[in-house]
């Protein structure tokens, strides 16, 4: 006998849950929001927003994400990750906030979750091999024991012999849950199993299931034949419980956060870490000299991203490289990267391209994301260059899913060069491809899509960085603030300059350490144990961004924009360096 | 034009909105101050309705009261396609005519319960939650066996009619009055389907949902 309570109940039948539906469920008392995302998945996910406690199953499933109706505030499907937050469009959410999930399996016609424990859904013998025939699920307004009780005593017909009832029953099985009765007449025979979900102290839903098949007016008579008898049933349970006293309500626990996300990260001197193990489950090649990669968790779920967000590969050989993901919104069963091979590679993508095969492990970070999507904006121009093409691509996925407007500008050296053409045929006519360009004629190009700002237009680019620097320097030319132009490097080309000596205090942890010729202020810093995130340590990426309270900073990245250098009040500290003796950061 | 009196708590005239809206109508409004003004219990609009309840229209001097019979007016009246109240089908008329008097049913209970919780009316609410529980109940179970035969609305029919807009309002208000919908989970669905029609507007407390399906 189980403990009541732990382990697997039904809490919907899979026909509660048709596309863009919210099913608002509940369990031994805690509040279920319910929902299949578009690529079929099921989430079952506790009822609430995490930003103001408002019910989700009142949210919007938009196929790929769940909406909170309150804020707007949304929600991964699998991992209930929050992706967006639309009073902070220019930041990326926190990984802690994620809503807490529960596991769900989907057998025999019904949805089952368990809020407690954490072994396998066991199989109901009785129901194996199919075909199945699930019932209306009945909620009686009573304690579940009641209802199991009384479900002993059920007498229903068998299939093909409806008329009449004088059939045999038998009871097969019963367990505190579940009920299994067969019913025998003139050779008809059919067995009924009958589970109870528990709703909460007081109220409990019978979801039958009948093994067998059983077409059109017959099917319909069966059904009705158990809704009229089940629901007589449960009104003859109510009508006791009524004169019965109330049991007391369930106490429930409500997680704060989960564990692992309310952990510290430990102090650690390791530098990169690669917190994941996924494997290769496809690699193919998308474009001339592009791979991509499909890659899938070896256990439990991938952390939800956002689009922009970038990942680090640790490599076999022991480089370390950063892949933008072009995962499309709710496509969260697997990472999608493009990596292009580097003709000057120092063993990177060469190792991608070769060496490496479907079905190897590899280890990657979680995604960060320094390059945000803002979706407010009344227009958004996508500029990609080549490889440049990727964290655009996800963001372009994310804009038309929301039916926002923003057209995406390909640059490329030819068509077999255009990665991923099964996504941007998606996109339809918001692709425009500028194939062969010389530098000068992509200059012309980015001049007309810049040409003369516009309020609530934003602008994104990625790609190589000459490109890139021409492109900011043309929207400075034509009016565009720092603040509507987005982009992303690669790479810092740049030589780092790093012969001075200096000191850095690091106010939070009062530490003052001495940064010496050849080294960065990060390797210092985590010399002396404390623990700050990096990726790509070349002053490309952002993930190391420290803020700067006093001194005159010596900026050697492409990450920050000039504004933001100017102000003095941020700074990378993987390359960056100081012009004043010290600087202070706010560590 | 028409002109409606109205008032933009109540689903009642939300009704008759929903209908000039999914027909396409133009027409204006004539706000009524139901509370705290009781403006409804006001001599000049006890002269027009002297049961003192909205909603009322007037089309061209045609004066007409009760959100039912104004369904049933519009629909005959100004919807060309004939699929909101299809006048050639007696079968579906009478169906019709029966979940009308469902939907006043539910104005009676769950609306009730509304008014008690948001606008402090003195009457038995646990009666009003009862009823409503027991009528939606009854309305779940149509709802789920018209899904097994692959229909979306209340009346057997492809298209929706004015029985599914008279019924809406007050189920979608229902937790105003306390009363929740999470035992209806056919109700649900079919709430989803009909703010899906092409053309459905909102009101306070009722949000909108998604889009049916990714093209």
């Amino acid at each position: 006998m189980r403990e009541p309570g732990v382990g697997w109940y039904p809490i919907a039948a899979t026909s509660d849950l048709p596309l863009r539906h919210v099913f608002h469920g509940q369990l031994l008392g805690r509040e279920l929001a319910v929902w299949r995302a578009d690529d079929g998945y099921v989430n079952v996910w506790e009822n609430r927003c995490l930003h103001r406690g408002a019910r989700l199953s009142i949210g919007i499933n938009d196929g790929q994400e769940l909406k909170c109706q309150y804020h707007g505030w949304r929600y991964a499907n699998r991992t209930a990750g929050c992706t967006y937050i639309p009073a902070h469009p220019a930041d990326a959410p926190a990984r802690t906030i994620r809503n807490r999930i529960f596991p769900v399996e989907e057998r025999y016609g019904l949805v089952w979750s368990s809020a407690i424990g954490t072994e396998e859904l066991p199989a109901i013998p009785a129901l194996e091999g199919g075909p199945f025939l699930p019932l209306r699920g009945i909620v009686v307004n009573a304690p579940s024991a009641g209802v199991v009780e009384q479900l002993r005593w059920y007498r229903f017909q068998p299939i093909g012999a409806a008329g009449g009832d004088a059939a045999e029953i038998t009871l097969d099985e019963a367990d505190e849950r579940m009920i299994v009765l067969r019913s025998r007449q003139n050779g008809a025979e059919t067995v009924g199993v009958f589970l109870v979900q528990p709703v909460d102290s007081r109220r409990s839903v019978i979801r039958g299931v009948l093994k067998g098949a059983v077409q059109d007016a017959e099917r319909m008579a069966v059904l009705r034949h158990h809704n009229e008898r089940l629901s007589k049933l449960g009104d003859a349970v109510e009508h006791r419980a009524e004169r019965e006293p109330l049991p007391p309500a369930l106490e429930l626990a409500y997680e704060r956060l989960a564990p692992e996300l309310a952990e510290m990260p430990e102090l650690a001197t390791s530098g990169r870490k690669a917190a994941l193990r996924v494997t290769i489950a496809r690699k193919w090649l998308t474009a001339e000299g592009i791979v991509a990669f499909e890659l899938r968790p070896l256990t439990g779920l991938l952390p939800s991203f956002q689009p922009g967000a970038h990942l680090d590969v640790h490599l076999p050989n022991g480089l370390i490289r950063q892949y933008s993901l072009i995962n499309a919104p709710g496509e969260s069963g697997s990472y999608v990267i493009g990596v292009k091979r580097e003709a000057s590679s120092r063993g990177g993508s060469q190792l991608l391209h070769d060496t490496v095969r479907e079905g190897d492990v590899l280890a990657i970070s979680e995604p960060r994301n320094n390059f945000p999507l803002r979706r407010d904006a009344r227009r958004t121009i996508f500029i990609a260059g080549g490889i440049g093409i990727t964290p655009l691509l996800a963001m372009a996925q994310t804009l038309e899913h929301a039916a926002l407007g923003y057209e995406l500008n390909y640059l490329a050296e030819n068509r077999e060069r255009l990665a991923f053409p099964e996504r941007l045929a998606l996109l339809g006519d918001r692709v425009k491809t500028h194939l062969g360009l010389s530098p000068e004629a992509a200059q012309g190009l980015m001049r007309g899509l810049l040409s003369g700002y516009r309020p609530h237009v934003q602008v994104y680019i990625c790609g190589p960085g000459p490109m890139l620097d021409a492109a900011r320097r043309i929207a400075a030319e034509q009016g565009w603030p720092e603040n509507a132009v987005h982009f992303e490097y690669f790479k810092n080309t740049r030589v780092i300059e790093a012969s001075t000596t200096f000191e850095v205090a690091l106010a939070r942890s009062c530490v003052t350490v001495s940064v010496p010729a050849g080294k960065s202020i990060l390797e210092v810093i985590r010399e002396n144990g404390i623990e700050i995130a990096s990726s790509c340590e070349q002053g490309a990426c952002g993930t190391c961004v420290a803020t700067l309270l006093e001194g005159e900073p010596f900026h050697q990245d492409v990450y920050l924009s000039e504004g933001e250098k100017l102000s003095g009040t941020k700074i990378l500290t993987c390359v960056s360096r100081a012009k004043s003796a010290r600087l202070v950061l706010d560590l | 034009m028409i002109a409606l009196y109205d008032y933009e708590l109540s689903g009642n005239c939300y009704k008759v909105r929903l209908l000039l809206s999914f027909l396409k109508i133009e027409y204006g409004t004539i706000p009524v101050e139901f509370y705290p003004g009781r403006e409804h219990k006001s001599e000049w609009f006890l002269r027009i309705n002297p049961l003192g309840q909205l909603p009322v229209i007037d089309d061209a001097g045609f004066a007409l009261r009760d959100a039912q019979a104004i369904l049933v007016y519009l629909a005959s009246r100004y919807d060309p396609s004939r699929l909101w109240y299809p006048r050639s089908d007696p079968k579906l008329l009478g169906e019709i005519g029966q979940w009308l008097a469902f939907a006043d049913a539910i104005t009676a209970t769950a609306s009730a319960a509304r008014l008690h919780d948001g606008l402090f009316y003195e009457l038995d609410v646990m009666a009003a939650r009862v009823g409503a529980h027991r009528l939606f109940r009854i309305l779940d179970e149509h709802l789920w066996f018209r899904e097994q035969e692959d229909r979306d609305w209340i009346c057997n029919a492809s298209h929706p009619t004015v029985a599914d807009i008279a019924c809406f309002p007050y189920i979608m208000l229902s937790e105003e009055g306390g009363i929740s919908r999470q035992d209806y989970p056919s109700i649900r669905r079919w709430c989803d389907r009909f703010k899906r029609i092409n053309g459905f507007i909102v009101m306070p407390g009722i949000f909108p949902t998604s889009p049916a399906v990714a093209a």
